[in-house]
C-alpha cells in the first residue's frame, strides 16, 4: 500500500503531515508513506516515517496542470493521497471535479459548504457562529462593526492568518497587509469570543462518518496553538447531527471542527478545516487512530488497533537526522537592520494563493475588489450646495448648518424621550470638543447646558449667552486662570481627583465656591485612563468614603462618568455604565448620602446616538437608574462628539494626479492631517462632485492614496479610495466628519 | 445602612447555560474508615471563614470586593469564574482569624482566604455556590518545598499537609439544577472532573456549608455524584 501525505511543515505553526504520518505508520507498519512538499525548509521531510519523499519546487515555480497529471498518475497507479493543506486540497478539489477514489479530500461542493466565516454546513449543529462583516463593505461600516463588538475583533484571511485588531489605524494597515498578502480584498472580520479552544477531529469517506474525538486544548502556545490536550469520546448530542451533515455534504477526509465553550458552556463553531489537526497523532495516543478509519475506508485493508496510553497528550521539541539527500538550504541574507527571518510559508503559499485568485478571476469575472461606499445624510448636500466651492481658497473648514442644527433639535428630543417622571436628562455640549460659537449657540437655543474644562471656557459659554447655573465643570484643570472671572454659582463641579474634592469642600465651607451639586469622576477599577478618582484599591475606596462625608450637606451629590463609547465600544460602555452604577450605589451605602446628579459623558459616535438598531440606548440606560440609584433626579448626557462631528466638513483640492502602470495610484492634495488630526481613529466619507451636473458622489473604495500637502510621513488623508476616472488637478474633494477633534485639534503647520 | 446598598447587588440567575453532556455516572464512595487515611487528617475541618468586625470596615472591604468583581466581569457570563482574585492576591500563607477589612488589603492569601473571596463575588452574582474542601496529591519534595516556604513559626509539619497530600479549598457553583462545577480560586480555573491520578490529582472531595435550597441530597460534578456535606473519594 503506497500512501501520499503533503503538508509537512513543521514549524511553529505546524502542518499536520508528520502526525498524519506517524499515525498510519501505528496502524500499517508496512505501509509506504510518502511525504509530499513544496520546500525543502520544511523541517517534517526528515521525519523517518517516511519511507520516500516527493519534494516539489514551491508553488510559484510549478506549472499546476502538469503537477495536477503528475498527481493523476500517482492515484490511478493505486497510491492513496492525503493532503493536509488547506490549499492544495481546493486546487485538487477544482482539478479533480469528478474526484477519485484514491484522493482523499472533500468534493468542491462540500468545501464551499464549510468556507468560513459563515460555514453553511454547521445548520443542524447546535453551535454559534461568532458575528462577521466582509471587508468589501464600507470603512463607515466597517468602522460600525467594530464599536459595536467593543474592537475585539479578528481580521482574517481568506484562508490562513488571523490579526486580532483593537483600533482604526491597526484594522487599516493590517487588511492591507493581509489583503497584498493573499491577492485579495475578500478579507472579513468576525467578533471575538472569549473561552476555551476546543476541536472535533473526524474521518469521513463517500459521506460516512467513520470516526470523531473531541479534544480540548490543554496548553497553548503563544500564538494559540495545541501544545497539550486531552481526548474524549463526542458525546452522541453532537455526534448524531454531525453524522447527518457529513452525509449531507458526502464529505471524504479528515476535518478538524474548531470550536470556543464561552464560559457559559455555549459552543462557537469558529472554523471547518478541510483537513486533519496538526495534534492528530495526539488522539492516536489515546487509542483513537482517526487517520487509519480512512485508510481503512478507502483501501479495504483493516489497519492495526492503536493501544490507548492514556486520554491526555503533550508535545516536546524533538532535534532529528537529516535525511543526507536533503540538506540544509543557506540562510537568507537578513535585511539591513532586521532580526533573522520569517520561515511562514516557505512552501510559497502566498504566491499559490495568488495563482488560485487569478485562475478564479479570469474564470468568473469576479471583481475582487469593491466599490463599497457609504452614501451621505440628505443635509450634508442641501448644505453643502449652499457654496460657491470653486470660489473657496481651499483647504477650508466648511460649516454644514442644517447638519448642525438638525443633530441638535434630535439631541433635544431624545433627551426629552429619555426622561422620566423622576429623571430630567439634559444635554450637556462639551466646548471642547468644538470650540465654535455656531454650535455653542445652537445648543444654547436647543436647551443644552455648557460643559467647560477651563475658565476660559466658561468664560466663552457666558459671553454666547449660557448662565452660570447651565455650566458644568469638569476636568484636572477647570481652575485655570480662574482669576480671570468673577465669582459664580454653578450648576455642577465635579473634582478629578480627592486632593481637589478635599480642596473644593474647603471652599464650599467657607464660600469660596458655590455650586449647586459637588460631585467626582469615578474611575472604575479595570480602566486604564489618567483621569478621575481611582477607586482601585480598597485604601482608595475607602478614602473616597471619606471625602464624600466631609461634602457639607448644603451641597448636593453628584457622579460623573465618562468613558468614550466610540473607544471602547458601545457595549462596553454600557457594561461600565452598569458598573458605575453599582459603584454609586456602594458609595450611597457606605456614606449615606444620595446621589441625584449623574453625568454621563460622551464620546458617542454619531450613529451611536441616533438611530441604528439601538434607537433608544439612552432611554434604556436611563430607565436602568431607579433599580440601584432610586435618587438621581437628573442625567447629564454629553452628546458634543456626536453633534459636532458631522456638522463640518473639509474642503480640499488636487494638486498632483500620479499615474503609475495606467493607475492612479497617489493623488496629492492641499488638505492635510493638520485640518484632519483624526484621520487616524476613524473613517471619514469623501465625496466628489461631477463637473457637468454638479451631484455628490461618495468615493468608493480602491487602491488610490490621497497624500496631503505636508512634507511629512504620515500625512497621507485617505488610503483605499477610488477616485473617479474623471478627476483632474484642481478638483474639489469635500471631507466629511471633519467637525469635532478635527477642528479643535486641528494646527497650523507648513503654511509658513 | 450598611448593608442596604450591597443587598440589592443579590439577585437570581435566571436560567442556567446549556447543561453539558451527560456522561455515566459514578456514584462516589462516601469514606469507609479503612480508606479514610487520604483525608483522616482533615476529616473535621471546617471551609475557612473571613470574619466580619461588625462595622463599617468590614462594609466598606466587602462592597469594595463586590464592585470591583462587578466591574471586572463586563460582559462575562456570571458564570465566569473570578480570576482577577488570583491576579490580586498571590497564593501564599494566612494567618487565621483574618476580617474582611484586613483580607482585601493583603498581598498574599491562602486557598480558604481565596475561597471565601470567591464564594462571596459568586454569592453577589446572584449565582448558587457552595464552599468545597479537597485533598490533593502532590509529592513530597511539593510538601518539603511548602513546609520550607510557608512556615513562619518554623514547625516541623504544616498541618495542611500529610506527606505527599494537601488540603485544598476552593467553591463550587451550580450550572443546572443537580450540576455544579468546582472553582479552584487561588489557582484560578475550573478543577477537571474528570478521573486523575498522580501529581496534582483529586483524592477526596466535601461540599460544605450547603446553604443552597436544591432539594438534592447530592450533586452531579461531571460523572461523579457527590453526597453533601460528606468526605467522598475520587
Amino acid at each position: 500500500m503506497k500512501i501520499y501525505i503533503s503538508g509537512l511543515y513543521s514549524g511553529t505553526n505546524p502542518q499536520p503531515g508528520v502526525g498524519i504520518a506517524r499515525s498510519v505508520r501505528a496502524a500499517y507498519p508496512d505501509a509506504t508513506i510518502i511525504g509530499v512538499e513544496y520546500s525543502n525548509r520544511c523541517s517534517g521531510i526528515h521525519w523517518n516515517d517516511f519511507d520516500e519523499i516527493w519534494l516539489q519546487r514551491p508553488w510559484e515555480e510549478i506549472n499546476i496542470e502538469v503537477h495536477a497529471g503528475e498527481i493523476k498518475k500517482v492515484l490511478d497507479s493505486g497510491a492513496l493521497w492525503i493532503s493536509s493543506i488547506d490549499l492544495e486540497i481546493m486546487w485538487l478539489a477544482k482539478s479533480f471535479p469528478d474526484g477519485h477514489p484514491n484522493l482523499l479530500i472533500p468534493p468542491i461542493t462540500a468545501l464551499e459548504q464549510v468556507s468560513k466565516p459563515a460555514i453553511p454546513a454547521h445548520d443542524g449543529f447546535p453551535v454559534k457562529i461568532s458575528p462577521f462583516i466582509s471587508t468589501q463593505v464600507s470603512d463607515w461600516e466597517l468602522h460600525a462593526f467594530c464599536r459595536e463588538h467593543n474592537w475585539m475583533v479578528w481580521l482574517k484571511g481568506p484562508y490562513y492568518d488571523a490579526v486580532r485588531v483593537r483600533s482604526w489605524a491597526q484594522l487599516v494597515e493590517m487588511r492591507h497587509l493581509l489583503s497584498t498578502a493573499w491577492a485579495t480584498e475578500d478579507l472579513f472580520l468576525q467578533a471575538h469570543v472569549s473561552g476555551y479552544e476546543e476541536s472535533i477531529s473526524l474521518s469521513a469517506y463517500q459521506g460516512e462518518l467513520l470516526d470523531c474525538v473531541w479534544m480540548r486544548k490543554r496548553d497553548l502556545t503563544e500564538i494559540g496553538k495545541t501544545w497539550s490536550g486531552d481526548i474524549s469520546e463526542v458525546e452522541p448530542e453532537l455526534r448524531e447531527p454531525l453524522c447527518e451533515i457529513i452525509s449531507r455534504i458526502g464529505w471524504t477526509g479528515g476535518a478538524e471542527l474548531e470550536m470556543i465553550r464561552d464560559t457559559g458552556d455555549g459552543m462557537w463553531l469558529l472554523e471547518w478545516n478541510p483537513r486533519y489537526p496538526a495534534w492528530i497523532h495526539g488522539a492516536t495516543i489515546t487509542g483513537r487512530n482517526i487517520p487509519a478509519k480512512l485508510i481503512e475506508a478507502a483501501s479495504g485493508v483493516p489497519g492495526q488497533k492503536a493501544a490507548s496510553q492514556g486520554n491526555e497528550f503533550t508535545r516536546v521539541v524533538l532535534e532529528i537526522p537529516l535525511r543526507p539527500q536533503y540538506p540544509l538550504s543557506p540562510l537568507p541574507e537578513p535585511f539591513p537592520g532586521e532580526v533573522g527571518h520569517s520561515m511562514k510559508h516557505p512552501s510559497g503559499l502566498l504566491q499559490f494563493a495568488g495563482m488560485l485568485h487569478k485562475d478564479e478571476k479570469s474564470g468568473s469575472k469576479k471583481k475582487t475588489t469593491t466599490s463599497a461606499a457609504t452614501p451621505v445624510p440628505d443635509t450634508f448636500i442641501e448644505d453643502l450646495n449652499t457654496f460657491d466651492l470653486a470660489s473657496l481658497s481651499t483647504p477650508t473648514r466648511i460649516f454644514l448648518e442644517n447638519t448642525a442644527a438638525k443633530g441638535f433639535r434630535d439631541a433635544s428630543a431624545r433627551a426629552e424621550a429619555a426622561s422620566t417622571d423622576t429623571i430630567r436628562v439634559t444635554n450637556a455640549y462639551s466646548i471642547k470638543t468644538d470650540p465654535d460659537e455656531r454650535l455653542i449657540r445652537l445648543a444654547l437655543e436647543s436647551g443644552f447646558y455648557a460643559e467647560a474644562i477651563s475658565i476660559p471656557e466658561v468664560r466663552k459659554a457666558l459671553d454666547v449667552g449660557f448662565r452660570p447655573d447651565q455650566i458644568v465643570l469638569n476636568g484636572p484643570a477647570k481652575w485655570w486662570q480662574k482669576e480671570t472671572l468673577a465669582e459664580h454659582s454653578f450648576f455642577t463641579v465635579f473634582c478629578d481627583s480627592l486632593n481637589e474634592l478635599d480642596q473644593a469642600i474647603d471652599r464650599l465651607n467657607s464660600g469660596g465656591l458655590q455650586t449647586e451639586y459637588i460631585g467626582l469622576r469615578i474611575r472604575t477599577p479595570n480602566v486604564v485612563s489618567r483621569f478621575g478618582i481611582s477607586i482601585a484599591t480598597p485604601d482608595e475606596f475607602n478614602r473616597v468614603i471619606d471625602a464624600v462625608r466631609r461634602i457639607p450637606q448644603t451641597t448636593k451629590l453628584g457622579v460623573h462618568f465618562h468613558m468614550a463609547s466610540s473607544n471602547i465600544g458601545i457595549r462596553s460602555w454600557e457594561f461600565l455604565f452598569q458598573s458605575i452604577l453599582r459603584w454609586c450605589s456602594s458609595l450611597e451605602a457606605l456614606t449615606g448620602r444620595l446621589i441625584e446628579v449623574l453625568d454621563i459623558g460622551g464620546g458617542w459616535f454619531p450613529e451611536d446616538m441616533d438611530g441604528g438598531a439601538d434607537e433608544g440606548r439612552l432611554k434604556k440606560a436611563v430607565a436602568s437608574i431607579p433599580d440601584l440609584l432610586p435618587h438621581v433626579k437628573q442625567v447629564l448626557c454629553e452628546p458634543g462628539k456626536a453633534l459636532a462631528q458631522p456638522s463640518m466638513a473639509l474642503a480640499m483640492q488636487i494638486l498632483e494626479i500620479r499615474d503609475e502602470e495606467e493607475h492612479v495610484h497617489d493623488v496629492v492634495v492641499d488638505g492635510s492631517i493638520a485640518e484632519l488630526p483624526m484621520h487616524f481613529f476613524y473613517p471619514h466619507r469623501i465625496l466628489t462632485q461631477n463637473g457637468s451636473d454638479l451631484s455628490w458622489t461618495p468615493l468608493e473604495r480602491g487602491k488610490t492614496r490621497l497624500l496631503g500637502r505636508l512634507c511629512m510621513e504620515h500625512d497621507i488623508v485617505a488610503s483605499n479610495v477610488e477616485l473617479p476616472k474623471s478627476a483632474r488637478v484642481g478638483d474639489i474633494l469635500v471631507v466629511c466628519d471633519a467637525g469635532a477633534y478635527d477642528r479643535s485639534m486641528s494646527y497650523v503647520f507648513g503654511r509658513g | 445602612m450598611y448593608l442596604e446598598g450591597a443587598s440589592t447587588g443579590i439577585g437570581t440567575i435566571e436560567s442556567f447555560p446549556a447543561v453539558a453532556p451527560t456522561l455515566p455516572e459514578v456514584t462516589c464512595e462516601a469514606i469507609s474508615p479503612q480508606r479514610a487515611e487520604v483525608h483522616a487528617t482533615w476529616q473535621h475541618w471546617e471551609a475557612s471563614r473571613i470574619s466580619h468586625h461588625g462595622e463599617s470596615c468590614c462594609e466598606v472591604a466587602r462592597e469594595w470586593l463586590t464592585a470591583t468583581d462587578h466591574t471586572h466581569l463586563g460582559s462575562g457570563s456570571p458564570f465566569t469564574g473570578p480570576r482577577w482574585l488570583r491576579q490580586r492576591f498571590r497564593w501564599g500563607a494566612s494567618r487565621f482569624p483574618i476580617h474582611w477589612c484586613e483580607a482585601v488589603r493583603k498581598k498574599t492569601l491562602d486557598c480558604g482566604a481565596h475561597a471565601s473571596l470567591a464564594y462571596e463575588v459568586f454569592r453577589f452574582r446572584g449565582v448558587p455556590v457552595l464552599r468545597v474542601q479537597m485533598v490533593q496529591q502532590f509529592s513530597e519534595i511539593a510538601a518539603f518545598q511548602w513546609t520550607n516556604n510557608w512556615n513562619p513559626d518554623n514547625a516541623d509539619e504544616l498541618p495542611w499537609i500529610d506527606r505527599d497530600l494537601i488540603y485544598h479549598e476552593g467553591c463550587a457553583i451550580l450550572t443546572g439544577s443537580d450540576r455544579i462545577k468546582v472553582w479552584d480560586s487561588s489557582a484560578g480555573w475550573w478543577l477537571d472532573p474528570r478521573p486523575s491520578e498522580g501529581y496534582g490529582a483529586m483524592r477526596a472531595i466535601r461540599l460544605s456549608d450547603a446553604s443552597i435550597n436544591h432539594g438534592e441530597a447530592s450533586l452531579k460534578w461531571g460523572m461523579n455524584k457527590l453526597p453533601i456535606s460528606q468526605w467522598s473519594l475520587l
